[in-house]
């Protein structure tokens, strides 16, 4: 079942409005064994145009993965968030919410927000590599309980 | 001789009478009329009989206070409840220490403190008042809440200030620090030795910048983001934060022990990290010896003191003040590594718990830590 998902490179969106941080997290999955490919968005908006295949996007791969920054303009990552679990086309792509924010746990509780995983980033860049792994090895062990159900 | 014996005797006790009346009368002019508190009796609403002081407080002459209404003299926003007050003492309440504001006869509002009981005056009910100038205390007190809400809410901007600053340059100095990293983890060899020295400096500075930042964000947090008070059992508590310093205890053959440590109200959170940073720093400034941290505390009345005591290098009487500052350190990073915001942050978190924190010691004889905690809870604002 593993084989089945590893064969083409996993589709991971990324929404971040830090372009430092987008590049950061390239380099962090670079490090890591799982083949991938990582597609931005700057805000909500832009990324519910992407997982809707609007416009420019309408060619684009649907994420296997999401990665969400909760502090953007536009559309935050909370807004963002509500959007995609209300999709039903789009509920089921885990969602890991990797912030600056400390009280990450905080603004879930208060938001009752539902994604997957929340992950602070990282101030040491190793720290960050294994973060993102950590990530990567969280989704692989997601898709083949998924699979698995199926 | 009988006769003239009674006659005498009669005489005498006139005189007796006539010299008592003479003197209490002389007694009741200085007990009403000299006394330095206003004294006043009030029928139907109105003033009867008024001593110079309650007419010096209204800033006129006795005479023309008596007949007029008492609540013209009052501030028309507090008659009513003036009123009121003396409708209850009609019906036999006394009333003490009521204050309310007046108006003399140069139009200036005074505070007046007021104490009342009802009485009979020539057979009909009244009101026997007796009534003290506060304004000024009442001034006083006014300035010093105005000063005491500004210092609160300067003291909560500042620690505010403190919270957003040191959050928000987390984010610029995590691309600076994980960049710098990268650059070291890519590039090291492959530039010449200055560009490796450079990058490993720019790496370092990074590094201590992010723990200043992150030691400088808990400060603030202790008092911006502490939780409710609860019931805190303190041997949990210290347990929790000797479990929390487990490698550092077992690396240098740490000895903790603790007498019997009562339960407090507290933060729970907060008060591991306050233990947690007191036997740190007994561990990290150890002398020549394996390390002996011991707890105990000390229950009088409501207020329990504990005590950490160890056998470490100690400190210079000298210090034992300016130890708990914020970033205050008496070593250098080479000596011993840190921000200095430790203690700063003990010493927080114990005034958030209504009490105080103080060190004895003396170079190479160890160092004992005082702090006090308020076992009702009664968290300082």
């Amino acid at each position: 079942m593993k084989s089945k998902t590893a064969k083409r490179p996993i589709e991971i969106l990324i929404v971040d409005d830090n372009p430092g941080d987008v590049r950061l997290t390239l380099e962090a999955l670079k490090d890591g064994k799982v083949q991938n490919r990582l597609h931005t968005a700057h805000d909500g908006v832009e990324a519910i145009a992407f997982l809707r295949r609007k416009g420019e996007y309408a060619d684009v791969p649907l994420p296997d993965l999401i990665l969400l920054d909760l502090n953007m303009p536009r559309m935050n990552g909370v807004q963002l968030l509500a959007e995609v679990k209300e999709d039903s086309a789009l509920k089921h792509i885990p969602v890991v919410i990797l912030t600056d924010s400390r009280e990450v746990e905080d603004i879930a509780k208060t938001n009752n927000m539902q994604a997957d995983r929340y992950v602070t980033k990282p101030i040491d860049f190793e720290q960050f590599i294994k973060t993102v792994k950590s990530i990567i090895d969280f989704w692989l062990t997601t898709v083949k309980i998924q699979t698995e159900e199926r | 001789m009988s006769q003239t014996l009674k006659m005498d005797q009669q005489l005498d006790k006139s005189e007796v009478m006539a010299h008592e009346i003479k003197q209490s009368k002389e007694l009741f002019r200085i007990l009403f009329y000299r006394s330095p508190i206003g004294t006043y009796i009030i029928q139907d609403g109105c003033f009867r009989l008024v001593n110079r002081q309650l007419a010096y407080i209204l800033g006129y002459e006795e005479d023309e206070l008596i007949g007029r209404p008492v609540l013209s003299f009052v501030l028309p926003e507090d008659r009513e409840a003036v009123r009121e007050k003396a409708v209850s003492m009609l019906k036999g309440e006394c009333s003490l220490g009521y204050e309310f504001r007046v108006i003399n006869k140069q139009a200036k509002i005074k505070w007046v403190m007021e104490t009342v009981v009802p009485i009979y005056y020539r057979r009909k009910r009244a009101i026997l008042g007796s009534l003290i100038d506060v304004t000024e205390r009442k001034q006083m007190e006014g300035r010093l809440k105005q000063m005491t809400d500004e210092m609160q809410r300067s003291n909560t901007e500042l620690e505010q200030f403190a919270y957003v600053i040191s959050h928000d340059l987390q984010e610029p100095l995590r691309m600076v620090s994980s960049y710098t990293q990268l650059l070291s983890k890519r590039y090291r060899n492959k530039l010449d030795d200055d560009a490796d020295e450079f990058i490993a400096y720019a790496v370092d500075g990074a590094k201590r910048m992010q723990t200043l930042l992150h030691d400088l964000l808990e400060y603030s947090r202790v008092g911006t983001r502490g939780k409710p008070f609860s019931l805190v059992n303190c041997e949990h508590v210290v347990e929790q934060a000797m479990a929390n310093l487990k490698i550092a205890i077992e690396e240098c053959g740490a000895s903790v022990s603790y007498d019997v440590l009562p339960t407090i109200m507290g933060d729970e959170g907060q008060l591991v990290r306050l233990f947690q940073n007191l036997i740190g720093n007994a561990i990290k400034f150890r002398g020549e010896e394996a390390p002996q941290v011991h707890i105990s505390a000390q229950r009088r009345n409501n207020t329990v003191t504990f005590s950490v005591k160890d056998n470490g290098i100690g400190i210079d009487p000298e210090h034992s003040q300016s130890i708990f500052d914020i970033f205050r350190r008496l070593h250098t990073s080479e000596e011993y590594p840190g921000t200095g915001m430790g203690l700063a942050i003990c010493k927080k978190i114990v005034e958030r718990h209504g009490g105080h924190i103080s060190v004895q010691s003396q170079p190479g004889q160890g160092s004992t830590f005082y702090f006090s905690v308020d076992m009702a809870g009664g968290e300082a604002e």
